[in-house]
């Protein structure tokens, strides 16, 4: 039964994404993986810091009301081998972000999948769980 | 709860599965035609022991790649080592307070070291640094490090005080490497939510060089104080291309238990 279960799950392909993304904390108690928020703002501080780096975007709504949102993803480490150019993320640009909103209520979520300016697209953080 | 036990299970499928996994492959779909696996004979030291020196890594979307991202330098194919598992069983006493804890009360949500075996499944690299005398394993993972001296009699220092890594000796059984660690302080989780130890657990590890490239790593816990039964697991580590361990410190930017303290708040606020 519990083979069938983990084979299921093997099945699935959820084998590469299972081994532990984050290293230290879990990722269902912080965020909400049935909450992927799609935000487009203006970079204005990168934290590249461990465990987890930080984007901070300026979202303004269609009002015209701006909001600040703080996005973690990959710890840089990894994100430098995943070819996450750290020149890549520049205060100024523009960006779009897919984001597992947080739980706690405030403007932060898990970063996913950051669309930049010239339209490439790469991973910033893993896929909800 | 159930979801806490299915992440276990899932991360445990993982370990199962990892090594089976060929580059490339997820759930993008790839097509590439299979390689075959290369066999050549294990690197050895001038002593003629194996050569686990090297930098090596389990798991993590660096090696793995994710859907729809490959990794950047995918591993070339192994073969399938399966891996001796058995699950945690605790005394009845000691699995209430297992079932209390949550992720909240995670040492590693802190920054603090891991312990053993739990090390070992960060989704980072480690390098083994092996000499006839000592190995030291310096792993990226919160900066932790082990140096494991050779003595064939497997005897610790009789001045241990109580560590999150604990003290390792060592010693070779024909071509494998058998680690010993004892001096744990009770801090720790063996492996993922709740899972106490206390300070009498005597972890075991083998580490086996394989003819494809791998290195099998397989753990046994005992702890005759809250165990029933030794709790087994392994891995089986790939040499990741063009990866040198670098510096985490994680303690340098975390908010994540103050984002955490008040999602539990809201939800129990909720129920």
């Amino acid at each position: 039964m519990k083979q069938g279960f983990l084979a299921a799950l093997t099945g699935l392909g959820l084998l590469l994404t299972a081994w532990p993304a984050m290293a230290h904390h879990s990722f269902a108690a912080e965020y909400d993986s049935n909450n992927l928020i799609t935000l487009t703002g203006v970079i204005t501080r990168v934290d590249w810091t461990n465990p987890h780096m930080y984007i901070h975007i300026d979202v303004k709504d269609a009002g015209g009301k701006v909001s600040s949102w703080s996005l973690e993803g990959y710890p840089p480490n990894t994100l430098k081998r995943t070819g996450f150019a750290r020149a890549s993320l520049k205060e100024g640009d523009t960006i779009t972000i897919t984001a597992y909103k947080s739980k706690d209520g405030s403007n932060t979520g898990a970063g996913r999948e950051v669309t930049f300016s010239d339209g490439s697209k790469k991973f910033a953080g893993p896929e909800g769980r | 709860m159930s979801a806490r036990i299915a992440s276990f299970a899932i991360t445990a499928a993982a370990l199962i599965a990892l090594p089976a996994a060929a580059p490339g492959q997820g759930r993008g779909g790839d097509k590439a035609p299979a390689q075959p696996v290369v066999h050549k004979p294990i690197p050895r030291a001038a002593d003629g022991k194996p050569d686990l020196t090297g930098t090596w890594q389990g798991g993590g979307v660096s090696i793995t790649g994710e859907a729809g991202a490959p990794p950047l330098h995918p591993l070339p194919p192994i073969d399938p080592h399966p891996i001796r598992r058995e699950p945690l069983a605790y005394k009845p006493e000691f699995e209430a307070k297992r079932k209390s804890l949550t992720t909240l009360d995670d040492p590693t949500l802190q920054c603090l070291l891991p312990g053993v075996p739990r090390i070992q499944t960060m989704p980072m690299p480690l390098e083994i640094v092996q000499t006839p005398k000592e190995v030291v394993i310096l792993h990226e993972a919160f900066r932790a490090w082990r140096r494991i001296p050779i003595n064939d009699k497997l005897t610790h220092p009789d001045d241990l005080v109580p560590t999150w890594m604990g003290d390792s000796v060592g010693r070779w059984d024909g071509d494998t490497f058998v680690v010993d660690t004892i001096g744990f302080n009770d801090k720790s989780w063996i492996a993922g939510n709740g899972t106490i130890h206390s300070e009498k657990m005597h972890v075991v590890e083998r580490y086996t060089l394989n003819n494809d490239g791998s290195l099998s790593w397989e753990a046994t816990v005992e702890d005759p104080v809250v165990l029933t039964k030794p709790y087994v697991t392994g891995a089986t580590l790939r040499a990741p291309i063009d990866v040198r361990i670098e510096e985490y410190e994680c303690i340098e930017n975390n908010p994540d238990p103050a984002h955490m303290k008040k999602a539990a708040e809201l939800d129990k606020s909720n129920k």
